[in-house]
């Protein structure tokens, strides 16, 4: 531990005693070599020479030299010691690195030291450069370049080297970041050769490259010409002359120029021929050019042995060739539009403007001629591209020239035929398609020689009209592109109207697309039925505006809330389809896509419930169902009808007939034969009514002991007013009080109440005869009888001495007595008072009958006031009361009268307290 | 200009400190060695040639710019200050033979070049501005320096000559500036002359 510490302390002294010596301390080894570049792939070796004092101060010999390579030792197989003072080291096949080697020592205490170190650096030596070629742009410094080869890895420098034959020029050294060039520092000497060469050297060697040997003036790039004007010739529209400068050697070498061409609006580039220019000139005519057309040029020259280099493009410059006359007719149709007046047509005449290079010029005007048969008729002269003229039903002929200012165009003749001229000879096998973005047009020519033919198109819409453009082709065309702006996704019609000598041939139409699409908007589809298992679906189609293409076909999309899509394909003529194999009482989603050749487009999605039954599903049920019940229930009201005695018996047993019943034998003032049956009593079997009874009643003497009679009454009341719809007093005044009834449904009635039935007292006389006789009838009911009837001195009943007869007129009285109330104007305070009183006309009429009874029967009047008392409406009335029964019995009267009744009803007077004596 | 400097300078200079500078070189033994440092190409008559017509289309444009540069008295005074009055100026018998002319050629294009030289110093100095003219006397010394090679190469390769005796104008850094501008002016007038008439026998 203390030896460890020894000499570390020991190594830190010498190590700090070297770094602050520095060069002061000799090195204890060297290495040889010094610094070495080695070639890449070759064997290296270095020697480590230790130093005589280095060993014996450190006690080491080279047994104890270890070598590293950037720190990391090399193999000891690699070392040979070759003496005691010296080891080498070996490297063979040396790749490609940049390291430092060091030669250390081991000392004594395992502590190593390193004496010496060297920096290898491998590369490659330079390849020839290849491809050395030099250029001259004029006016400036010669400029040469070449290959370098392949990567060295070291520091390689590139030296241009140029001599005359006579002596040496100035190395150029091509610059680090450029060192596949370099540009002469002296200015070319043309006329004398000079050779070039270029030598490449690094640390590995040196190499030089294959010399040249030229003429700089065979490497040079002259400066381009300038163009100094283009101008044209009045005597000659085709020709056009370029004036130039260019370099100054043209004074004494020969060059030769490149001269390209074209209109303003083209593209490509038109050549005068090479071997027009193959001579030093300043100038060149351009011929065979379009009149009055815009051309650019521009030149380029180089030496006229090809020698060198074209120099670059001169700048543009344009010049305009003279006019000349109009080289075609222009194109001409004519539209006839309709006229109000007889006889004559509006014709519009119309052209088209020449194109630049058929017009040659600007036109000034159109010059039109009409003719009909062969005098002329009329000149136009016309700036616009239309003419409009009012013309006979005859046929004309149409002539037009254009015109600038050196001459007019051929003139284009135009046949209108007459009113009733009949087109034929369509073109056939009319055909339209797009192709290089362009809507072609082809047809078969008819088998009648053609003139010419007039290609008609416009925008189908549903938004906006037909605007139609036009062309002409010549005769002998058959296939030609619509020359408009055209624009895709929207349906042409195309029309071609074949020209003949004599007029127009039928026109022939079809539809075209420049460039399809998939159409905007899909198709709505919605439902036209609905069943269990189908549904029919309609559409409209679409418009033409949305379209965008040929509708191909449609695809209808449905589907269950959870269940899998289908789908159908339709085709596009049709506008409904119907979906079968539905499930019933089941929620579809339906869609539809209208398809073009360029693609789809899904319209909205509709939805429908199919019906959980077929339509008349439910009546086959329902109607099976009524007729089952219907049957059985009349099974049922026959078997009941089979068997009435034997349910009466149960459920509805006999009740006794008061009308047979014996209270005739307890009335000693009563003739039997009152008390007989109804046959007795109405022989003839009609009285289906019921008598008024008027009762005179003394309100002065009241009797207390009767209200509970008065109360049994009123339940009477209650119980009858349900049977007396057969009466004709119900609805009519007609007294509502219990009446003795003669029909089987009154002894129904009364029967069936389990009440006692009071029998109907007819209490009034006849004719103004007092009624002679009381008749009193009596229920056989097993009740116990009132009070009232045990004292049969309160009733005052009166007997119809006449029977029947005297019942039936009185009744009709009644009757016709409300028909009164109801049709005279005289008794309007009757109605008003109906319409004032929220009693309803029944509680009216027994009001009235009440008073009467009043009148008759003290025993009831503090009763029926108590009634007054709880009738509000009533109550209004009054004091008036009175007096309105003996307008009642007055206007009855009158009523009679007036209707000319049977004037046996004579009219009563009822005096309060008693009968009127008759 | 650092060609001119470089190649026709050192070379008056050398000529000058030469003993018998102005006179004429003797030519160069038929035997003696005459070496270049690569072959000279074979259409060295069309290059001289064309040298001649290169400077013969500018030898007037560039007496004028040089008269005119000087300015007043020289544009309206050019016969008397820009006469070819040219003292030693070498001969040239058009009607020798090629080797005489060649030989001819040489002396004048020294001569000239030589003076060329002496007029471009004078000219940075007297008219600094005129870089004009300074780049047209550079181009134009620069082309009697490849017309030299050129008639070298050609003595050399052709007729065996390594050397010709040579004689020059006078040195004009001892006169004034009128005397510079002067003789300029007159060597330029000569040298319009004399190469219009080399640009035809060749």
């Amino acid at each position: 531990m203390f030896t460890l510490q020894t000499w570390i302390v020991q190594a830190l002294f010498i190590f700090l005693t070297t770094e602050s010596i520095g060069e002061l301390i000799v090195p204890c080894a060297h290495i040889h070599p010094e610094s070495s570049v080695v070639q890449i792939g070759s064997n290296f070796t270095a020697v480590c020479v230790l130093k005589e004092k280095c060993m014996d101060d450190y006690h080491v010999t080279a047994d104890d030299i270890f070598w590293k390579i950037s720190r990391a030792t090399v193999s000891r197989d690699q070392y040979t010691v070759i003496n005691r003072t010296s080891s080498s080291v070996t490297f063979l096949n040396i790749p490609l690195i940049n390291v430092l080697l060091t030669c250390n020592i081991r000392m004594f205490g395992q502590i190593n030291r390193s004496v010496y170190g060297i920096r290898i650096i491998s590369g490659l030596p330079p390849e020839k450069p290849e491809n050395l070629s030099c250029i001259v742009n004029e006016e400036k410094k010669m400029m040469c370049q070449w290959d370098l080869g392949r990567e060295t890895h070291l520091e390689t420098n590139y030296t241009l080297k140029s001599e005359w034959a006579t002596e040496k020029f100035e190395d150029c050294k091509a610059k680090r970041d450029t060192p596949t060039s370099c540009t002469v520092n002296y200015p070319p000497v043309y006329f004398v050769n000079i050779e070039v060469w270029v030598e490449a050297e690094n640390a590995l060697g040196k190499v030089a490259s294959d010399h040249i040997n030229f003429d700089p003036i065979d490497k040079v790039k002259f400066n381009p010409p300038h163009i100094l004007s283009v101008n044209n010739s009045k005597e000659l529209s085709s020709i056009l002359k370029l004036t130039w400068s260019d370099s100054r050697f043209r004074s004494f070498i020969t060059l030769k120029y490149d001269i390209q061409y074209r209109t303003k609006d083209a593209s490509t580039w038109n050549q005068v021929p090479p071997e027009d220019t193959s001579s030093t000139r300043s100038s060149f005519t351009v011929q065979d050019l379009k009149p009055f057309t815009e051309y650019v040029f521009r030149i380029r020259c180089m030496k006229e042995d090809g020698k060198g280099f074209w120099s670059d493009w001169s700048e543009e410059a344009s010049g305009i060739t003279y006019e000349d006359r109009p080289s075609k007719a222009p194109s001409f149709w004519y539209k006839i539009e309709p006229s109000h007046a007889h006889g004559t047509r509006s014709v519009q005449l119309k052209w088209k403007t020449l194109p630049p290079f058929e017009a040659n010029g600007k036109i000034l005007d159109y010059e039109v001629t009409l003719t009909r048969w062969k005098s002329r008729l009329q000149n136009y002269t016309v700036q616009d591209t239309k003419l409009t003229v009012n013309l006979t039903n005859d046929r004309y002929v149409a002539t037009l020239t254009a015109r600038n200012t050196v001459g007019r165009s051929d003139a284009s003749v135009l046949t209108i035929p007459a009113w009733d001229f009949q087109a034929t000879h369509p073109v056939t096998d009319l055909k339209a398609f797009p192709k290089d973005n362009v809507l072609w047009v082809e047809w078969t020519a008819p088998s009648e020689p053609v003139n010419r033919y007039i290609l008609e198109w416009c925008v189908l819409s549903d938004k906006s009209p037909c605007i139609p453009d036009w062309q002409q082709e010549d005769g002998t065309v058959h296939r030609t592109y619509l020359r408009g702006n055209l624009v895709e996704s929207k349906c042409y019609l195309i029309t071609v109207t074949p020209v003949y000598a004599d007029g127009p041939g039928s026109p022939e139409h079809i539809k075209a697309y420049l460039k399809q699409a998939a159409p905007s908007k899909g198709p709505t589809v919605r439902t036209k039925k609905v069943g269990k298992n189908e549904a029919v679906l309609e559409w409209d189609q679409l418009p033409v505006d949305v379209q965008n293409g040929f509708i191909r076909n449609y695809t209808i999309f449905y589907r269950t809330v959870i269940g899998n899509e289908t789908a159908v394909n339709v085709d596009s003529s049709h506008t409904e389809y119907t979906l079968s194999s539905l499930t019933s009482d089941t929620l579809y989603m339906v869609r539809m896509a209208a398809y073009t050749d360029e693609g789809g487009k899904d319209g909205p999605e509709f939805t429908f419930t199919t019906p959980k039954f077929a339509q008349g599903e439910i009546e086959a049920i329902v109607v099976p169902v009524c007729l089952a019940f219907l049957l059985t229930t009349l099974l049922g009201v026959l078997f009941c009808f089979n068997k009435r005695d034997l349910i009466k018996k149960h459920i509805w047993p006999n009740v006794p007939d008061p009308s047979k019943s014996h209270i005739a034998q307890w009335s000693p003032h009563t003739p039997p034969r009152h008390f007989n049956s109804k046959d007795q009593m109405y022989p003839d079997g009609n009285f289906t009514d019921v008598s008024v009874v008027e009762i005179e009643a003394n309100d002065k003497k009241p009797f207390p002991e009767d209200l509970k009679s008065l109360d049994l009454f009123k339940k009477e009341k209650v119980n009858t007013e349900g049977h007396s719809s057969g009466i004709g007093g119900s609805s009519c005044m007609s007294s509502s009080r219990p009446s003795i009834s003669s029909s089987d449904e009154n002894e129904s009635a009364q029967n069936t109440s389990s009440t006692v039935q009071y029998s109907t007292v007819v209490h009034s006389g006849y004719r103004h005869q007092v009624p002679s006789v009381q008749v009193f009838s009596r229920s056989e009911s097993t009740q116990p009888l009132l009070d009232s009837e045990e004292r049969p001195e309160d009733l005052q009943l009166v007997d119809n001495v006449d029977g029947s007869d005297g019942i039936l007129p009185r009744q009709r009285y009644f009757k016709q007595n409300c028909s009164q109330h109801e049709t005279s104007p005289d008794i309007s305070h009757f109605e008003r008072s109906q319409q004032v009183s929220s009693v309803n006309e029944e509680d009216f009429v027994r009001l009235k009958q009440q008073q009467i009874s009043d009148h008759i029967s003290q025993p009831y009047g503090s009763g029926k006031m108590k009634m007054f008392q709880e009738v509000p409406a009533v109550d209004a009335f009054g004091p008036g009361i009175e007096g309105q029964v003996e307008r009642f019995e007055t206007v009855g009267m009158e009523a009679v009268v007036d209707e000319g009744m049977p004037k046996s009803y004579l009219p009563q007077t009822v005096r309060r307290g008693g009968y009127m004596p008759q | 200009m650092k060609v001119l400097a470089a190649g026709v300078v050192p070379l008056l200079l050398v000529l000058h400190w030469k003993q018998g500078a102005g006179n004429p070189l003797p030519i160069t033994p038929v035997n003696a060695t005459c070496a270049t440092r690569h072959p000279c190409p074979s259409n060295l008559m069309n290059q001289i040639r064309n040298q001649l017509g290169q400077l013969n289309s500018s030898a007037n444009s560039l007496f004028i710019l040089y008269y005119t540069a000087q300015g007043e008295p020289f544009p309206n005074n050019l016969d008397k200050l820009c006469g070819p009055n040219v003292t030693d100026f070498p001969p040239f018998h058009a009607n020798g033979t090629e080797k005489a002319r060649l030989v001819e050629l040489y002396r004048i294009i020294a001569y000239l070049g030589a003076s060329l030289g002496n007029i471009t110093r004078d000219q940075k100095v007297l008219n600094p501005y005129a870089h004009g003219l300074h780049s047209r006397l550079s181009a134009t010394a620069d082309v009697l320096r490849g017309l030299l090679s050129n008639v070298l190469c050609r003595l050399c390769s052709k007729h065996h000559v390594g050397h010709v005796d040579v004689t020059y104008g006078p040195d004009t850094s001892g006169k004034d500036v009128f005397q510079k501008k002067k003789l300029g002016c007159q060597l330029l007038g000569k040298y319009k002359q004399v190469i219009a008439v080399l640009a035809q026998a060749f």
